[in-house]
């Protein structure tokens, strides 16, 4: 096969997408666009270059929030995950409880936050932690549980330490279903991240993208509220790459998932 | 039902293992072995055959330690045993050598004579080229052939080994059951093989053990009267098919 | 076939029929409008539950269905894309509003004094508003006009602000938490549940828009004259009657809005009186306004960067 040739059998789906993105696009300026609802989209570029000072400021405070509550959820999920593997009592004992963490709204816990910490960074990011734990403790157990019973053996035969199967079999083992988990929680950080702006965000200088949202809806800058939510959603892919990068990085060499279509 | 008493002492000689009315039930009240009693010499190379669900997977659970009998006894110096499984069960997320070195990193033995003792093992079962791959990269063949240098690795006084070349093609199949055989006349472990396969059985081994159907009861003890040095040609002697044969009808007799 | 010709018949005579049904009223019944609030049934609304309750819609020719505020979209922006007929908002809305080709116009305010306040600890020991923003604290407000002009005029502000999403249980929970308020509400509310508030004026600080008024779409103004002007007359002669007799009008809406209770009704409805009906509004009739004022707010706005020198101020209300 010609290196041409193979160069084309890679890009045409991208190229479709792309395609596909710009009449997409094009309908929503011609047919879709209405006033005070809903900017053009040469009106939310615009606004883009226009204000991107501020924009990328709000970028930042979110970021921040998003990836400390997006750490946080990573590294106790995986942490509470591994507990809860470790015996059965203690797993029918608080794991339904976990749930609770998937079912409250932000909205009814923001006051109390509001009270704790007051507005601002802890507030915000302990929003994105609670909507995005979840996901990880319950691919972690997951994973844990599911250790290929012959190596579990294995490892019993030659007397391995408790500690040794921990580290040396169940979470190696245990690791592709963690980053399922933790792409989920990604994306849950910044919705998290920027609705707990809409509640309980600091006003000012470095605002996060969630107050520029409600406060340019405020003054009915509509095309501002378009730009910031876009913006907020390319953070959620930006982290989820970062995500799919250390996956690659970590599994590449040996699981299924990360190998190349046959 | 009288409690399983195991009991494990120093070896001294005269036999390997002792198994003495043996019996193990599943919880659902299955019954898989009854009674059985059994004792092998050391260096004794045993193949263990009989039909599927007669309980010979799990007498060698037993005898490696990795289940509990329901009852009888058991006597067996378990300090240096080793375990091959159907699937060579590699840990995917370690390379060859990483693998085959997992026993003794398991047992603690320092980094430098566990990595010499890996490297020798998969020198023993041809694999010396392929230590940096890993399992994702490799054949069945070659998979079953890193689990094998794994279970050498510990130079281990018993082998137990669970139908592992079964899912082979009949050249690897063939080729593998030289390379245990040739590993066997240099090492003089015990070894106790369950096979499905009497050709298998009878290339291998110098001793024939058949099973009933469940639950599994000794239903011959055959010793193989083959020369000491095996290569494939003796596949083709008559005395071979004759020993097949006696097996084969052994199997019969049990239910097969 | 012929009965199949007289059925066919039937059946379109009867669409025909249950059509007519759905045509418009005649000229000589009353006109239906929608009247949406923005904020639950409270005092400040009282006037408007007294119109519907007490005929002075239906004096006037109208037949109102008043809701309350929703999520979502500002009310002005619902008046602009024909959502509904009236709305409340307020004058620095308003101007917002023009400012996006939003063709609203207001037709009568309610509020001739800034009712918004900022309601903090007496403990605190604050002398001024300047002090609430320039010690430390938060604050809990809504992103309004109002409190872009108080940074403004206080900046550099210490105390740290986030969202104000209704009700005192902030306040009341921590020392350190001030907050928006209507002066006629929550500061009678605070108190009735053990708080210590303590209440500065906005419109003291020299920001001072006309607040609930009714607005609705520019062009109804010029094709239906006679309607807007119903409205307000309507509107005038209800805020009458609340302001005299606001009781059965209270229970009315205390009805619609539990969450406050009778007694803060009463006297909420009686402490918004002076900001309602004022020397002015004895002489001119109650809810209009003046140029001079949307006059005054615009220049404000504009020099906070809210909207720009397009929005024409006298374009933003009439007094029908």
């Amino acid at each position: 096969m010609t290196h041409a040739r193979k160069i084309l059998i890679a890009l045409w789906p991208p190229a479709l997408v792309l395609i596909a993105a710009i009449v997409v696009i094009g309908i929503w300026a011609k047919m879709l666009a209405e006033p005070f609802m809903l900017p053009t989209p040469q009106a939310v570029a615009q606004v883009m270059v226009e204000r991107r000072g501020e924009l990328l400021a709000s970028l930042w405070t979110t970021t921040q929030a998003a990836l400390i509550g997006f750490l946080a959820s990573a590294i106790s999920g995986v942490a509470v995950g591994m507990a809860l593997s470790a015996s059965t009592l203690v797993r029918r004992a608080f794991y339904p409880y976990t749930v609770f963490f998937q079912t409250v709204p932000i909205v009814a816990i923001a006051p109390l936050l509001m009270i704790w910490c007051g507005p601002g960074l802890t507030a915000v990011s302990l929003c994105a932690f609670v909507v995005s734990v979840f996901p990880v403790i319950s691919s972690t157990l997951s994973g844990l549980l599911s250790t290929d019973p012959a190596l579990e053996d294995l490892f019993r035969l030659y007397g391995a330490s408790p500690w040794a199967r921990q580290w040396k079999l169940k979470l190696p083992y245990a690791l592709p279903s963690i980053f399922t988990g933790l792409r989920v929680a990604a994306g849950l950080a910044v919705i998290g991240t920027v609705v707990g702006e809409f509640l309980v965000g600091l006003f000012g200088q470095e605002e996060g993208l969630g107050v520029r949202i409600v406060s340019a809806k405020k003054q009915g800058r509509t095309a501002e509220v378009f730009a910031a939510v876009l913006i907020a959603s390319l953070l959620g892919l930006a982290m989820f790459a970062c995500i799919n990068l250390a996956a690659k990085l970590l599994l590449g060499r040996w699981h299924a998932s990360e190998q190349e279509q046959r | 039902m009288c409690p399983a008493r195991i009991e494990s002492f120093r070896y001294y000689g005269s036999f390997d293992m002792r198994i003495a009315g043996l019996q193990k039930v599943f919880d659902s009240n299955v019954v898989a072995i009854d009674h059985l009693s059994l004792e092998i010499q050391p260096g004794e190379f045993v193949a263990i055959l009989g039909p599927s669900g007669c309980g010979k997977s799990t007498l060698l659970r037993i005898i490696a330690g990795l289940e509990k009998p329901t009852a009888g006894t058991i006597e067996i110096n378990r300090e240096k045993i080793a375990y091959v499984f159907q699937d060579a069960h590699l840990l995917p997320w370690r390379n060859v050598l990483q693998n085959a070195v997992l026993p003794l990193e398991l047992m603690r033995t320092n980094r430098s004579d566990r990595t010499a003792a890996a490297r020798e093992a998969l020198e023993q079962v041809g694999l010396v080229d392929a230590v940096e791959q890993y399992p994702a990269q490799l054949s069945g063949g070659m998979k079953m052939r890193v689990s094998l240098a794994r279970a050498l690795v510990t130079k281990p006084d018993f082998l137990l080994l669970d139908e592992p070349f079964a899912a082979l093609d009949e050249i690897n199949r063939q080729k593998l059951d030289e390379q245990l055989r040739q590993l066997w006349t240099r090492h003089r472990m015990t070894v106790i093989f369950v096979t499905h396969s009497t050709a298998e059985a009878t290339f291998l081994a110098n001793r024939a053990i058949v099973l009933s159907t469940r639950p599994g009861r000794i239903v011959a003890d055959l010793p193989i009267d083959l020369p000491e040095d095996r290569r494939s040609d003796v596949r083709s002697s008559p005395k071979f098919a004759e020993i097949t044969h006696q097996i084969y009808e052994a199997l019969e007799k049990g239910g097969a | 076939m012929m009965r199949r010709m007289a059925i066919l018949c039937g059946f379109c005579a009867s669409l025909i029929g249950g059509c007519n049904k759905k045509t418009p009223p005649t000229a000589t019944g009353p006109v239906a409008i929608q009247l949406t609030l923005d904020w639950k049934p409270e005092p400040e609304f009282g006037g408007f539950y007294a119109a519907a309750q007490d005929g002075a819609f239906n004096r006037h020719n109208l037949s109102p269905n008043i809701t309350p505020a929703g999520e979502g979209a500002d009310t002005w922006q619902l008046v602009a894309t024909g959502k509904t007929d009236f709305a409340t908002s307020s004058a620095d809305q308003v101007l917002i509003a023009r400012k996006q080709n939003a063709d609203v116009v207001a037709i009568f305010a309610v509020y001739q004094t800034f009712p918004q306040g900022i309601m903090v600890h007496q403990s605190r020991g604050f002398k001024t508003l300047r002090d609430v923003f320039t010690q430390h604290g938060v604050l809990l407000a809504e992103d309004n006009s109002w409190l872009h002009f108080l940074e403004n005029k206080f900046a550099p502000v210490e105390v740290e602000m986030s969202y104000y999403s209704g009700g005192i249980s902030e306040f009341l929970a921590k020392k350190d938490i001030s907050q928006q308020c209507f002066v006629t509400s929550e500061p009678i509310l605070a108190k009735h549940q053990g708080g210590d508030p303590q209440t500065f004026l906005i419109a003291d600080e020299g920001f001072n828009p006309y607040t609930t008024v009714v607005i609705c779409k520019g062009d109804l103004v010029k094709t239906h004259p006679d309607e807007v002007k119903a409205m307000a007359d309507a509107c005038r002669e209800g805020w009458r009657d609340y302001l005299d007799h606001p009781d059965a009008v209270n229970t009315t809406m205390h009805g619609l809005n539990p969450d406050m209770d009778l007694q803060t009704f009463g006297e909420a409805a009686a402490a918004q009186k002076p900001l309602i009906e004022t020397d002015e509004t004895r002489s001119s009739g109650l809810g209009t306004m003046t140029g001079q004022r949307w006059k005054d707010l615009a220049a404000q706005l504009v020099s906070l960067g809210l909207i720009d020198a397009s929005v024409d101020p006298g374009q933003c209300f009439v007094n029908p």
